[in-house]
């Protein structure tokens, strides 16, 4: 029994040293980043970042430490409290509490030298301010999301002036809903007559609710030609709305968010037309790229936009294995 | 008179007494509501049991009911030793031992047919519940219950729709409805009037000739003192006083029980 | 000071009658003003695919308020068991054993339950409240906070047997049909169910009577897992998915649905007929109301005016002595009234 302990004792002191000694030739050895992941642990719109951001910091040897604040804005600013109180390296924050809120705060920390960055939900005017000590932004521009979405759907579903559509959001909510709002302005701007409903906190949460609204709605309205939406679960969901209502995959033009599973589905089938893709695992991945690079070489912040394109029923073949595995 | 004694057993027949408490203790924490109490009462026995306000006596008939394990101390029913784990209100129903609670016995939301029967329902088939039974049944007994003057009552009635004398004609009527051997009344006329009252006592007599004991709780001393074979007073958890029928007048009786609680006045901090 | 039975009195003994006569009302109002919507069919149908969720946690705790208590604990129920169901066909294509072990777990998670509130003590808002904590967390884990996606479900007979169409019509409202009027019987005609009501009453006069609490409420806890549970099998296989946050925005509209429905907060009283017509109000109200053109943003308040004048409508009907009833059946739980007291 001793000789067997001696044994593993010096098989892990070994492993220890190799280990260390890769640790240390990496780029980001040494480095501490607290990262507000968004949402709360392994929802849809929060694990693709998750990983992201895990893969970057097993790449470059960088220490992690996950943030989850349920897109609660006054969580967040607590949240970047503690990562002060602790005095990382790099913090990484989302745009939801305001320029405003987190002014001070960031002022506090970059006067320490920690490295502030951003994605998801921008902060412009911090990020101009600050920019030069490596305060960057990787993700959508809300409101551009909504629009690029929107544009798909006119050029996919050839809408046209005068047809009628359906916004349903949450623009009610002051960051979420500017991505609803960029939809609906840019349908508006094409000439459609478009209706909106406010989404529900019941549906928020448990979006199957919606089916029957949506398909109250459908009924009452026959001539409806497009539904927009920006809920990432609740786009999920249009697809059997439109069957419970009896209409035909291509019917409706529908626009959405994300790539969860029912969506996935609702693509292949052809009840939606279009989805905006996020890049969520690009919005965890390059705030670690920006900590690294201006930690240790004092590079300025890079604004990325990681919601480029859309998904169709064309595009989403490829990008099944990838979703199965959590990293789109 | 039908014999009692005919359905029985013969073993069951030979007891001499219905209940006994022997050294019974109850403890609540720190209160010892009752310490080294000695209780019996005879098969075919009233006994009144009278004491002031906190004496012990509701627990001493909760331990008899089934409701309460004693801390210490054995309970004897038909004289034969019970085992306190497996003692409950439904076997003390089954032991044929029924009680007429001061107070709270029935769910005040609940109809009256509902509360006549419930822990001992009529199960059809399945185990299902013969409503329509236990409903028939209740509506006999009102027209025969103490305390039911106003129109309109029915088995469907809710509890909460009766007033104070109604609801101790109810649990009266349940105790009578099944038959017991031993009766426990506690306090069973204090909503009532006099003509009810008169009942009451009729009822407590009418269990002595029906050869079944009885065991009556009474704040009123006229009461108690003309219907008990024997009275039995409990003082701040003990038994103080055994007096038989006709050994004390009242006027006697309810001098002791100034004193007494005279007593408890001085006595208390 | 009984009043004699008037055909007012006899017409409220009629289970759920009120209630009831309010949904019609609702459903007449909406096909007068969004024909198109209410006189088709089609959205009759998709309530009937979408209810029966709601409707079975609600007849499941409809009986637990019963007897007192309350469950926070359901849209866990409803996660963890929709994850086990999802794990077993997805992973190991074992529909049938995911339908059993879902059900286990569900009352797995309910005897917890009422070990926390019978056993131990804790008040059943608090213990139910933690417990939700505790099995949301763990099937994030357990799921590793992935969703999956079960899109070739329907072709399985488990699919057909629980959430299938006949016509157009779902299955599953079958399904929750039989939930509720087994839950009726339960209540109205078994043992089980008397006891339950005179716990949730004065859980004094149910000791006295012979009813051991204990007992009684964990098995109304175990029952409202198995039940959870089994909604969620209903959820899990219709949506086709498993969300790993489903169940969440259950919580309040079932609570609604129980209280729309005329069962007491305090206990003692409950009405399973009730319970399903306040689910189908709570169902339609969104619906209807997008349908009828308002705008969405007046439905919370049309759903908080509904449910306030459904609860005022109980309380009215049952008659002039409500207040010092209430009194008095709030300190009867508080264990205040005179009599029960050692």
């Amino acid at each position: 029994m001793k000789r067997l302990l001696s044994i593993a004792a010096s098989g892990a002191l070994a492993l220890t040293a190799s280990t260390t000694v890769h640790a240390e030739d990496k780029l980001g050895a040494g480095i501490t980043m607290y990262f507000q992941m968004g949402g709360n642990p392994g929802d849809g719109a929060t694990l693709p970042r998750t990983n992201g951001a895990r893969a970057a910091a097993a790449a470059f040897g960088l220490s992690l430490k996950e943030q989850y604040s349920g897109w609660q804005p006054e969580t967040m600013l607590s949240q970047f409290r503690e990562a002060l109180a602790a005095s990382p390296g790099c913090i990484e924050i989302m745009g939801h509490p305001g320029s405003d809120a987190f002014a001070s705060l960031v002022a506090d920390a970059e006067k320490r030298n920690i490295i502030i960055t951003s994605g998801n939900s921008p902060l412009t005017k911090l990020k101009d301010q600050y920019s030069a000590s490596g305060f960057g932004y990787a993700g959508v521009d809300l409101y551009e999301g909504g629009k690029l979405t929107a544009q798909k759907m006119i050029e996919y579903g050839g809408l046209k002036k005068g047809d009628q559509a359906l916004e349903y959001g949450l623009r009610a909510q002051a960051e979420r809903g500017k991505s609803d709002q960029g939809l609906y302005d840019t349908l508006v701007a094409a000439g459609l007559k478009v209706d909106y409903i406010e989404i529900s906190p019941e549906v928020d949460h448990d979006s199957s609710l919606a089916v029957p609204i949506i398909t109250a709605y459908l009924l009452k309205h026959p001539n409806l030609k497009a539904i927009g939406t920006q809920h990432g679960n609740v786009t999920a969901f249009i697809g059997k709305a439109l069957k419970d209502a009896g209409r035909k995959p291509g019917e409706v033009t529908v626009g959405g968010i994300d790539l969860s599973p029912s969506t996935i589905d609702g693509l292949k089938k052809g009840y939606i037309s279009v989805s905006l893709d996020q890049q969520l695992y690009l919005q965890g991945f390059l705030p670690v790229v920006q900590c690294v690079l201006s930690k240790k070489y004092g590079l300025t912040g890079l604004t990325i936009n990681t919601g480029a394109g859309v998904v169709t029923p064309k595009s989403i073949g490829a990008l099944v294995p990838l979703i199965d595995k959590g990293i789109r | 008179m039908p014999d009692s004694t005919a359905v029985l057993t013969r073993d069951e027949a030979a007891f001499r007494h219905i209940v006994r408490l022997e050294r019974v203790d109850m403890t609540f924490g720190r209160v010892q509501s009752l310490s080294q109490v000695d209780f019996e009462v005879g098969r075919n026995e009233i006994v009144g049991l009278i004491g002031d306000n906190g004496a012990g006596k509701s627990t001493l008939i909760k331990i008899i009911s089934g409701v309460l394990r004693p801390t210490a101390g054995t309970v004897w029913v038909r004289d034969k030793r019970v085992d306190p784990s497996s003692y409950s209100v439904r076997l003390a129903h089954d032991l044929r031992i029924e009680t007429v609670h001061q107070g709270l016995s029935l769910g005040e939301q609940q109809p009256l047919w509902r509360n006549l029967f419930v822990g001992r329902q009529i199960v059809g088939r399945f185990g299902f519940i013969d409503v329509k039974q236990e409903k028939a049944i209740a509506n006999q007994l009102l027209r025969q219950a103490i305390g039911f003057r106003s129109q309109g009552i029915t088995a469907d009635s809710t509890v909460r729709d009766l007033s104070g004398g109604e609801r101790q004609g109810i649990a009266i009527a349940r105790a009578m409805h099944f038959e017991a051997d031993l009766i426990v009344l506690d306090e069973p006329t204090t909503a009532l009037a006099v003509n009810e009252v008169r009942k009451v006592l009729a009822f407590v007599e009418g269990v002595k000739t029906g050869g079944r004991a009885c065991i009556y709780i009474e704040h009123n001393l006229a009461h108690v003192h003309e219907v008990a074979d024997r009275l039995v007073i409990l003082d701040r958890g003990r038994v103080v006083r055994n007096l038989k029928k006709g050994e004390v007048s009242l006027a006697e009786l309810t001098n002791q029980m100034i004193a007494l609680h005279e007593g408890n006045a001085d006595g208390h901090a | 000071m009984a009043t004699p039975e008037s055909l007012r009195a006899r017409l409220l003994r009629i289970e759920g009658l009120p209630i009831n006569a309010v949904l019609l009302i609702l459903v007449a109002v909406f096909m007068l003003v969004a024909p198109e919507v209410f006189l088709s069919y089609r959205i009759y149908m998709s309530f009937l695919a979408n209810v029966p969720p709601l409707l079975v946690l609600a007849a499941g705790l409809t009986l637990l308020i019963a007897a007192g208590e309350i469950d926070l604990s359901f849209p866990s129920i409803v996660a963890l068991s929709g994850w086990v169901l999802g794990y077993c066909i997805h992973d190991l294509h074992a529909p049938w054993l995911g339908l059993v072990l879902a059900l286990a777990a569900g009352a797995l998670v309910g005897f917890l339950n009422g070990v926390l509130v019978a056993r131990v003590g804790i008040p059943s808002i608090i213990a139910t409240l933690a417990t939700q904590f505790l099995w949301g967390g763990l099937t994030t884990v357990l799921s590793q906070g992935l969703s999956y996606s079960l899109s070739d479900v329907d072709e399985l007979f488990v699919w057909t047997l629980f959430v299938g169409r006949i016509g157009p019509l779902p299955v599953q409202c079958l399904w929750a049909l039989g939930v509720a009027i087994c839950l009726w019987f339960v209540l109205n005609r078994r043992r089980f169910g008397e006891h339950l009501l005179f716990i949730g009453d004065n859980v004094k006069v149910a000791e006295i009577v012979g009813v051991n609490p204990k007992r009684e409420k964990t098995r109304a806890f175990v029952l409202m897992g198995v039940l959870a549970a089994f909604a969620s099998v209903l959820l899990t296989l219709e949506n086709q998915n498993f969300f790993n946050t489903q169940g969440g925005g259950y919580l309040l509209e079932v609570m609604a649905a129980v209280f729309i429905g005329g069962t007491s907060v305090f206990g003692g009283k409950a009405s399973v007929v009730g319970t399903v017509a306040g689910s189908f109000i709570i169902v339609m109200v969104e619906a209807g109301i997008v349908a009828t053109g308002l705008q969405g943003f007046w439905v919370r308040a049309v759903v908080g005016v509904v449910f306030l004048a459904a609860v005022v409508g109980h309380l009215f009907i049952q008659g002039p002595q409500k207040a010092t009833t209430r009194r008095r059946l709030l300190h009867g739980k508080l264990g205040l009234n005179k009599g029960g007291e050692p």
